[in-house]
């Protein structure tokens, strides 16, 4: 069954602005569907629409145009965070509530339990209690749910925004089968990295209209609507469009085979071996640094094992590492929330011990995962200048609002910061610890909710207080976002510290990487494939790298003719 | 690969520490899998007894009843943990009728005894040993009515408390609610901690400041707790949009819930426990 919008147009009461301007789309049976744009592009209220929100439940807003499933017609959504959606203590009990409301007999309850326990290979879970998941199992659990309705069409908001690697490879295990079996699926994700395998069908939205309605190589092939719409593309995607800039009749790819293949068409000048970067002395320059911590919960479980390291002064330093490898419990540490069992952390010489968290945090400062924890100011300019009025460092009104120009947000200087939306409430908490004393910035997950546009501003962002001197230390399971903004890596596994170093020495440990089971970026692995003489961690690296090794006529050329969208 | 996953999940497992308060702990003991609608009986008997039930001795027995079944039910490290949350509540229950007892004269070995008067009026002021025990009979019952509510929590998990709720006949919608309130609470008490760390990393002063000061900030935290809350309440009426609940329509059941042997066993030793209650009430009741 195919699902078609003609000429939908919304706005949310009579006064109000258009939300949805005229959209046709439609949504291919059997096909998974992606709906991207920026944050404010109307693609929830597409989704309001598509799954009946609108307007059942709201019901005050003015909806023209024709989309009507019919009584029959099942469509769910699955949101970004399943423990809002899960009903039920187990398991069994979530995945069976949306069948026990339709009013199934129990014998057809439990054959369609059963049904999608196999589907998603997660019978190993059903007697578990939903408390005890993982954040991939606990989204599995929730797509389970929602399909045991046995939907014809499944929403999917964001899915694995708030995943780890191994969460977000289990999705996408998920939906691979999901695809398999024939289920009409649409994604609403402004990151397609993690799903370009998936998506069948792309459509682009902006300002509330459709601006993009095609396949997915078409989508890849069109640069300037990526760049427009914010959306995250595989890396390999990026390395095309750059590459493409140098090598005159580059065929397009999308896949790490792809780019080798089409790539070592247009080298000239071959090299054979791949030299790993030695590696250095370790914390020549600590301004913060960690000796022997370890912690034990009260119930006996051990979160960090005698860690050893440093932070030096200046630099950019991710820590990477699946949930529960103990990354989020190091920085606790490292800003006075958590107290070790064991050892101590020193800044600058002098143990933290003895301070308050808000006394370290003028010198270490932590950024929290979701921003709405740390927004409670009745507006974005007062938002943006809190962490200076609660350490009381003075700050100049001109100043504050040259950073929310700078950064897109002087428009909503009056509004209520929770109103924003998830990327720009992010950004703002970020924003507010350029108004801090604190030498050691902590970013945990700084990427979440944010787009594309978003991510350029939180990377400028870490280059400015990089330039100041400061230290950043960064949470992330964005990997090859993590290769571009870091200078050094920690990497934790099971409690314990498995290796740290500069991002060339430890890209050159394959082996390391895959014991923790997350992948490196595709620029690291492609320079490898190449053979090129050291291993790229930026895309413009890569170019730098391949630049010479392609025929210099051809790529003057190129250069002449500048990047062009293809297709 | 399945190493990894357990220490996530044993991390995860590790969330439910006994510092968690109000919800359900998971185990597999014989009180856990009794059928909720016992434990629901018992919760019923006992309040309405410790509520009538004045003797020492009586809510000595009972204490020691309830003592066993948090044994049986691996369940006494929890109730240590609500002696720790009530126990200034308590405290203040004895020393409200220690401090009652103080005006009246009781039969008894006295402590202390002294008569003074204020613009003319007489008065006695009498501690007598009477007065300590009637302070700890109040702190006793209230205990006990707290405790009995805590022990069907601790061993019966929302999703029970819902199928219990139904089978009495009680309308889904408010049985659903009732759940719903078992299922957020642990998410709204995880809501707050993490906000006061994430206030507390960006500069707000809870910890060496003066009670006035840690009030204030607490009050300023409530602001995103408040907005989370209402965020979550968004989320989750959507969701149950999303799963068509429509609490007009009939619901069917994955599973059912059938008493046992042992939930008659277990109702059994209710009823004895209370009849020995009473007849202990009525021996040895000392009036208060």
């Amino acid at each position: 069954m195919s699902f078609q919008l003609k000429k939908v147009s919304y706005k949310y009461s009579p006064e109000a602005p258009q939300v949805l301007k005229n959209i046709n789309i439609d949504i291919q049976e059997k096909k998974v569907t992606a709906i991207v744009g920026p944050s404010g592009c109307g693609k929830s209220t597409l989704v309001s629409i598509l799954s009946g929100v609108i307007p059942t439940l709201l019901t005050k807003g003015e909806l023209s145009g024709h989309f009507h499933a019919g009584e029959d017609v099942v469509i769910s959504v699955v949101s970004q965070t399943p423990e809002n959606q899960l009903f039920g203590y187990g398991v069994e009990d979530a995945i069976a509530f949306g069948v026990e409301n339709m009013g199934l007999n129990s014998q057809e309850i439990h054959s369609r339990v059963e049904s999608v326990l196999d589907l998603l290979h997660i019978q190993h879970l059903r007697k578990r209690a939903v408390s005890t998941l993982s954040g991939g199992q606990r989204q599995a659990v929730c797509i389970a749910s929602v399909l045991a309705m046995r939907p014809d069409l499944v929403i999917m908001d964001e899915p694995v925004s708030s995943l780890d690697p191994r969460g977000k490879q289990m999705i996408q295990s998920v939906l691979n089968d999901l695809k398999g079996s024939g289920q009409t699926t649409v994604i609403v994700d402004n990151n397609l990295d993690w799903s370009a395998d998936i998506v069948d069908h792309v459509v682009g939205m902006d300002h509330g209209e459709v601006v993009f309605d095609g396949s997915k190589e078409e989508f890849f092939a069109q640069f300037a609507v990526q760049k427009r719409l914010g959306v995250i593309v595989p890396q390999e995607v990026e390395i095309f469009g750059e590459l493409s800039k140098i090598i005159p009749g580059l065929k397009p790819f999308s896949t790490l085979e792809g780019a080798v293949e089409h790539i070592q068409e247009h080298l000239t000048h071959k090299q054979s071996t791949t030299s790993t970067q030695e590696r250095g002395n370790e914390h020549s320059d600590s301004i913060l640094s960690v000796h022997d911590l370890s912690k034990s919960f009260q119930d006996g479980f051990q979160a960090l094992k005698q860690i050893n390291t440093g932070f030096e002064k200046g630099k950019v330093i991710s820590i990477l590492g699946q949930n529960g490898s103990g990354k989020t419990t190091l920085v606790k540490h490292l800003n006075g929330l958590y107290r070790p069992t064991e050892g101590t952390i020193t800044y600058k010489g002098a143990e933290t011990t003895n301070r308050s968290v808000a006394e370290i945090s003028r010198d270490i400062i932590l950024v929290f995962q979701h921003p709405e924890h740390m927004l409670f100011e009745e507006n974005v300019y007062k938002e943006l200048t809190f962490c200076a009025r609660a350490q009381g460092i003075p700050f100049s009104e001109k100043e504050a609002r040259e950073v929310l120009e700078k950064y897109d947000l002087l428009k909503d200087q009056d509004e209520l910061p929770v109103n924003l939306s998830m990327g720009k409430k992010h950004l703002l908490t970020i924003l507010s610890v350029l108004f801090s004393s604190a030498e050691v910035i902590i970013l945990d997950e700084p990427t979440l909710g944010m787009d594309l546009h978003l991510r350029n501003y939180l990377e400028e962002i870490i280059r400015d207080l990089k330039s100041k001197g400061k230290t950043v230390i960064v949470i992330s399971h964005e990997i090859p976002l993590v290769f571009k903004i870091s200078d050094q890596l920690l990497i934790l596994d099971h409690a314990e510290k498995l290796d740290e170093g500069s991002k060339q020495e430890l890209a050159g440990e394959e082996t390391l990487f895959n014991k923790i089971t997350i992948d490196l970026p595709p620029v690291v692995k492609l320079s490898r494939k190449l053979g090129l003489n050291r291993l790229a961690c930026t895309v413009d690296e890569l170019k730098d790298m391949i630049l010479p090794l392609v025929d210099s006529a051809q790529s003057n050329r190129s250069e002449a003719i500048g990047g062009t969208d293809i297709g | 690969m399945l190493t990894v996953h357990k220490a996530i999940d044993q991390k995860l497992l590790g969330a439910q520490t006994l510092g968690d308060f109000l919800q359900y702990v998971d185990l597999n003991t014989y009180l856990h899998r009794l059928d909720p609608r016992t434990k629901f009986l018992f919760f019923i008997i006992m309040s309405i007894l410790t509520s009538f039930v004045k003797s020492g001795v009586a809510l000595l027995f009972l204490f020691l009843v309830f003592l066993a079944i948090w044994l049986v039910g691996r369940i006494g490290q929890y109730m240590l943990v609500l002696l720790d949350k009530i126990k200034v509540l308590l405290l203040f229950i004895f020393l409200l009728w220690l401090v009652l007892g103080i005006f009246t004269i009781n039969e008894g070995p006295v402590l202390f005894r002294t008569a003074f008067s204020i613009f003319g009026h007489p008065f006695v002021v009498s501690l007598e040993a009477f007065d300590f025990y009637k302070g700890a009979v109040y702190a006793l019952r209230i205990f006990l009515m707290i405790s009995a509510f805590y022990t069907v929590i601790l061993t019966t998990n929302f999703s029970q408390i819902i199928l219990g709720l139904r089978s009495w006949k009680v309308p889904y919608a408010i049985a659903f609610g009732v759940g719903l309130v078992f299922q957020i609470i642990p998410m709204i008490v995880q809501e707050f901690a993490t906000i006061m760390e994430a206030q507390k990393s960006r500069g707000l002063e809870v910890d060496k400041c003066s009670t006035f000061a840690k009030l204030k900030n607490y009050v300023i935290v409530s602001l995103p707790l408040l907005f989370r809350v209402l965020s979550k309440g968004h989320a989750i009426s959507l969701a149950m949009h999303y799963y068509k609940l429509n609490f007009k329509v009939q619901r069917t059941a994955y599973k059912m819930i059938k008493a046992t042997s042992s939930d008659l066993f277990f109702s059994a030793v209710t009823v004895l426990a209370t009849v020995v209650t009473i007849v202990l009430q009525v021996h040895y009741y000392i009036p208060i």
